[in-house]
Formats: C-alpha cells, sequence, structure tokens
C-alpha cells in the first residue's frame, strides 16, 4: 500500500485525531480512542494531557515509541508520564473529581443522542451477545465535559436506540442528562468510518440534541452514510468533505500499530 | 522482624483460600501463578472480583472453581464460548458493574464504611430495576441504591462496601513478613490490599526488610495486613509486569485463545500448563522446554525510564529545641 492509499479504519483514526482540543485534560479509554489520543498528542495536540482509568497522568509519548498502547493497561504508559496512581485517584480524583475536558471513548453500539452500550447486543435479560464490559466507559461518559467518539460506521452499530445504554450522551433528548443527576456536556463528535458527526445541542439542555452528519470522506456519498445508519439520519445543510490523510499522518499512524491490533487489514 | 510468610503457592492457597471464597484476582497486578495454583487445588464454589477480569479469571470458571463474578469487564465473555454459556445458563451469575464501581467498593470496604455515594451509573440503564434484578444475578437489592444527597438533593448512586475474602495479586518485590513494593500505574489494587481479609501475594523478587526500609514511600501494603508471600518470578506471565516483562501475545495466541471454545480445548491447556506442572517455576521450565529460552528472554523489558535522581528520605538526627 502507498502512502496515497489508504483505509477507512485509517481515516477515522487520522480525522479523530485532528478532531482533538489545543489543550485540556484527556481521558481515553481501551482501543481506538488511545491510538487516536497517542497520534493527536504526537501530530496535531502536543498541549493536551492524556491520562488512563488504570492510572497514568499526563503521558508523553517518548519520540521513540514503538507502539500506541495496546489496551489500558499497556505498561508502556509508565515510560513518559508525569504521574503514575491507581484507579481511584484517576477515574475517582480525576474523572469524578470534575477535571476532565475530554473523554474519547469507542463501542459496540451508538445511537442517534449518542448513548453508548458496550456491555450486550439485544435484552440483556436474554441476550444476542454479551460483550466484555464497561470498564471506564460509563464514567467517562457520565462526568467527562466532552465526549468524542471514535467507530466503524455499520447499521447494527448505529442505531435508533442502544440496546442498553451503559454511557449517557444525551440519553432521551433535551434535558435529560440534568434529569438524570449528570452535568451538561458537549460540544460532543462521533467520528466513523465514512465522516463526522456533531449533535445539535451545545450542552444537552437545548437544541434536539441528535447526531447530525457534518463531513464526509473523501468521495463518501452522504447516501451510502444513511445506509449504514439505522434511523433516519439529519445531515448538515452544507456537508463538507474531510481532506484525505496526509503521508505525515499516515506514516506514524503505521508505525504507533505495528502489530495490527487497531487497523486490520482489509477490514474495512 | 516479623515472622516469615513465605510459602510455595501450594501451601499458600491450601491454607488462606477456601471453598465459597469471594478472590480478587487483580488487573495490572494479576496473579496469573496463583490463579492457576487454584485450579490445582481444585478450590470450589469462589466467586471471582475485579475491575476488569482477565484470562485468570477465566482460568477459574473454566476450571470448575469459580461460579460467580463482579466485575466491570470480563475479558471470558466478549468471545462467544463456554464462558457465555455459563453466563446465559446460569452456572456463572454474574454481577456488571463498571472498573470504577469495583475500585470504589473496594475503597469502602477498606475504610470500614457501610457504602460510598458515587455518580456512576447515573443516566444509563444498568439502574433500571429489572435489569438490577435479573435471574443471572446473586445480589438483588444489594447490589446498589439511589438517593439524593441529604445535604444537597444531588442524586448518587451507593455502592456497597466490598470486602473480599481473598485477594491474590501479583508484585515487584516483598519481604518475607510480607511488606509488598509495587511501582507503575496501580489499577484497583491499591484498594484491594487493604480490603480484603486475607491476602496473598506473589513476588518477583523477595528482599531484605532493609531493602523494602530504603524506600517505604513505594510500599502499598505493611506485612501486618499479609497473610502469605510467594517467590515468584514470571508470576504474572503471560501477562505484563513494570520493569520485569511485557504481554506474552504470541504464547497467548497460541495456547490461550482457544480455551473457552469447548471443555475439551480448555482440558488440554489445563492439562499442559496447570495440573501438569507442580508450580510456575516448573511452568516456566515448561515453556522453556516448549518454545526455547530465547522466546521468554524476548519478553524482558528493554525501554521505559528508571530514576535519575536519588530520593532521600533524610531527617536530622540532632534536633535543636533551644537556640544555645
Amino acid at each position: 500500500m502507498s502512502d496515497a492509499e489508504y483505509t477507512l479504519a485509517e481515516m477515522m483514526c487520522v480525522v479523530a485525531a485532528r478532531e482533538f482540543p489545543a489543550t485540556g485534560v484527556v481521558m481515553a479509554g481501551m482501543g481506538l480512542p488511545m491510538i487516536t489520543a497517542t497520534l493527536a498528542k504526537m501530530l496535531h495536540a502536543p498541549g493536551i494531557a492524556i491520562c488512563t482509568e488504570v492510572g497514568a497522568f499526563d503521558w508523553l509519548p517518548p519520540a521513540e515509541l514503538s507502539r500506541a498502547p495496546v489496551g489500558i493497561h499497556d505498561i508502556n504508559l509508565n515510560h513518559g508520564s508525569a504521574m503514575v496512581s491507581d484507579m481511584v485517584d484517576a477515574l475517582g480524583t480525576l474523572l469524578m473529581g470534575g477535571n476532565v475536558d475530554l473523554g474519547v471513548l469507542s463501542a459496540a453500539q451508538v445511537d442517534r443522542f449518542g448513548n453508548l452500550n458496550t456491555l450486550v447486543l439485544g435484552d440483556y435479560r436474554e441476550p444476542e451477545r454479551r460483550l466484555g464490559g464497561t470498564g471506564g466507559n460509563t464514567e467517562i461518559a457520565c462526568m467527562a465535559r466532552r465526549v468524542l467518539t471514535v467507530m466503524p460506521q455499520e447499521r447494527r452499530r448505529f442505531v435508533e436506540r442502544v440496546d442498553f445504554n451503559t454511557s449517557p450522551g444525551y440519553i432521551d433528548g433535551p434535558g435529560a442528562r440534568a434529569r438524570a443527576g449528570l452535568g451538561p456536556q458537549g460540544p460532543n463528535a462521533v467520528v466513523s468510518t465514512f465522516g463526522v458527526f456533531a449533535f445539535d445541542t451545545p450542552d444537552g439542555a437545548t437544541g434536539s440534541c441528535e447526531m447530525v452528519l457534518e463531513r464526509v470522506f473523501p468521495n463518501m456519498d452522504p447516501d451510502i452514510v444513511r445506509l449504514e445508519t439505522g434511523w433516519d439520519l439529519r445531515a448538515a445543510a452544507n456537508i463538507t468533505e474531510v481532506p484525505p490523510p496526509t503521508a505525515e499522518e499516515l506514516t506514524l499512524l503505521r508505525r504507533l500499530d505495528p502489530h495490527h491490533f487497531y487497523l486490520t487489514p482489509g477490514r474495512y | 522482624m516479623g515472622a516469615s510468610k513465605l510459602m510455595d503457592e501450594n501451601e499458600a492457597v491450601a491454607r488462606f483460600v477456601d471453598d465459597g471464597d469471594s478472590v480478587y484476582v487483580g488487573y495490572t497486578s494479576a496473579a496469573y501463578g496463583l490463579c492457576q495454583a487454584i485450579v490445582r487445588a481444585g478450590k470450589r464454589d469462589l466467586e471471582a472480583i475485579g475491575g476488569s477480569v482477565g484470562p485468570q479469571g477465566t482460568f477459574l470458571f473454566m476450571g470448575g472453581c469459580a461460579n460467580r463474578v463482579r466485575a466491570g469487564y470480563v475479558a471470558a465473555a466478549l468471545r462467544p464460548g463456554i464462558v457465555q454459556e455459563m453466563m446465559a445458563d446460569g452456572r456463572l451469575r454474574f454481577e456488571d458493574y463498571s472498573n470504577q464501581a469495583i475500585a470504589l467498593m473496594l475503597m469502602a470496604g477498606a475504610l470500614g464504611i457501610p457504602f460510598i455515594p458515587t455518580r456512576s451509573f447515573l443516566g444509563t440503564d444498568y439502574l433500571r430495576p429489572e435489569f438490577r434484578d435479573h435471574a443471572g444475578g446473586f445480589l438483588g437489592a444489594g447490589k446498589w441504591a439511589e438517593m439524593e444527597s441529604p445535604f444537597d438533593g444531588e442524586k448518587v448512586v451507593l455502592l456497597p462496601a466490598l470486602r473480599p475474602d481473598v485477594a491474590v495479586l501479583h508484585a515487584q518485590r516483598a519481604d518475607e513478613e510480607g511488606n509488598v513494593q509495587v511501582w507503575g500505574h496501580l489499577g484497583d489494587a491499591r484498594w484491594a490490599y487493604w480490603a480484603a481479609k486475607k491476602v496473598i501475594v506473589s513476588a518477583e523478587e523477595i528482599v531484605p526488610r532493609d531493602v523494602i526500609a530504603a524506600d517505604p514511600g513505594r510500599t502499598v501494603v505493611p506485612g501486618f495486613r499479609v497473610s502469605a508471600v510467594v517467590h515468584m518470578p514470571w508470576g504474572g506471565h503471560p501477562s505484563s509486569l513494570v520493569g520485569y516483562y511485557d504481554y506474552d501475545y504470541a504464547y497467548q495466541a497460541r495456547t490461550m485463545s482457544r480455551m473457552t471454545r469447548s471443555q475439551g480445548e480448555w482440558e488440554a491447556f489445563a492439562a499442559e500448563w496447570i495440573h501438569g506442572v507442580r508450580d510456575r517455576a516448573a511452568y516456566i521450565e515448561h515453556y522453556r522446554e516448549v518454545f526455547g529460552d530465547a522466546a521468554l528472554d524476548a519478553l524482558a523489558v528493554n525501554a521505559g525510564p528508571s530514576p535519575i535522581a536519588p530520593v532521600r528520605y533524610g531527617y536530622n538526627s540532632t534536633l535543636r529545641f533551644r537556640m544555645e
């Protein structure tokens, strides 16, 4: 594969990395969130402080980093962190204490209000399939001031309503977070293998709180995105096209995933 | 110096793990060697506890040792296979929490308080009563409760304190009395050391107490809280341990990736890697025979920091209380 060619999964990671703010405390979940956070920190957003639920605080990836962390407890997170501690400090003091600006998450399902499901497909009491479980996903969705979700676009994953809401976005519309006892959240975003979605609300209090297609990947027809979305997807008035990955982005991304833990060739 | 608590893993499990116990099985300090000793000992009716219960917990499920799990993540549930079937038909009962919830419940247990309030689970489906009282569970109304804070009316979820009967953990080093030193990110281990009624620690190195006392800030639990100490090089394999070795993904792919597919696959794995070895030293010896010394050596850490500036815990031994 030449640098000019790339997979949709690679494009997803590259575009998600561009979505990071310049500064702020970031808590990245396991999997795609961690590789996109690593890419963001090394390329576009050196000012962010990457933290993990396991207890790494303000991780500065070493210049010679040989892989993005594989799993959220990869011991290479102890190389370059300003502090390492435990889960009560990370998920408790840092996150629940209100210190996380951006949570980066992935899940098996996302719905039109940005709720995530990490636990079970089908009815919880008689599931079609159980998943591993939520890990730290739930509390990051409850408490981070903004959430960026990174996950492949498929009709069975982008659903009208998640089978089980493990991780609240806007729940069922405006005001729902406040009624549940949660703080405001936003602006949130979702990056899939097809494009970038925003939500019709700044904070969950006003607007419809629905996911809206905002930008698409090069040569991606918005109708294809609709086809792989399980509800009547709204789109921005002027859908723009995201610029393709640069050689620098692709080279670094591939270096960060030498064993194809994140970007299985041919998967997307 | 206190009495030595040093013993081998088979003795530690025989003395301190009882049938029916709830067992914290570790996460970043995943006690693979100790969990395999539990399977070898044929313990029964255990409950596995951890924020994230990895393959070391799978050993307990597949080995018939544990029939309950309380966790935020169960690695074995991710793949279709026997463990999913066990969860569906009631052979393995489960209560789904989150990593943070388990850590807080252990913390509450350690603090001696009956419950701990949190904003975890607000706005989620976890709190729906029909899911709390699910047929696959074992806690019912004892799982959690919701209330409004008596001080400001804010909604909170109350999680019950958790005091596991026993915790099994793997550490970088300990002395014979059970003073344990761990470094690197800790996951939920810190509070498990303090919440559990009995603590069994396996350590890569057993060091003199002088080594511990020269750097006491690194100690996560004092020996008086520890029941048994096991000297166990490679005790976390095939997981990783900060400063010692990294993940052995090749071994996992070769030997463990199919162990939940069928009872036969499990028994073949267990016969070779659990029942076929008397202890962790024999396990490592067998590993060297099968895969060669180079495969094991290749797991050793070869990057990452060590302290550059020395740390001194100094004080003044001739303190004056009045000007001469």
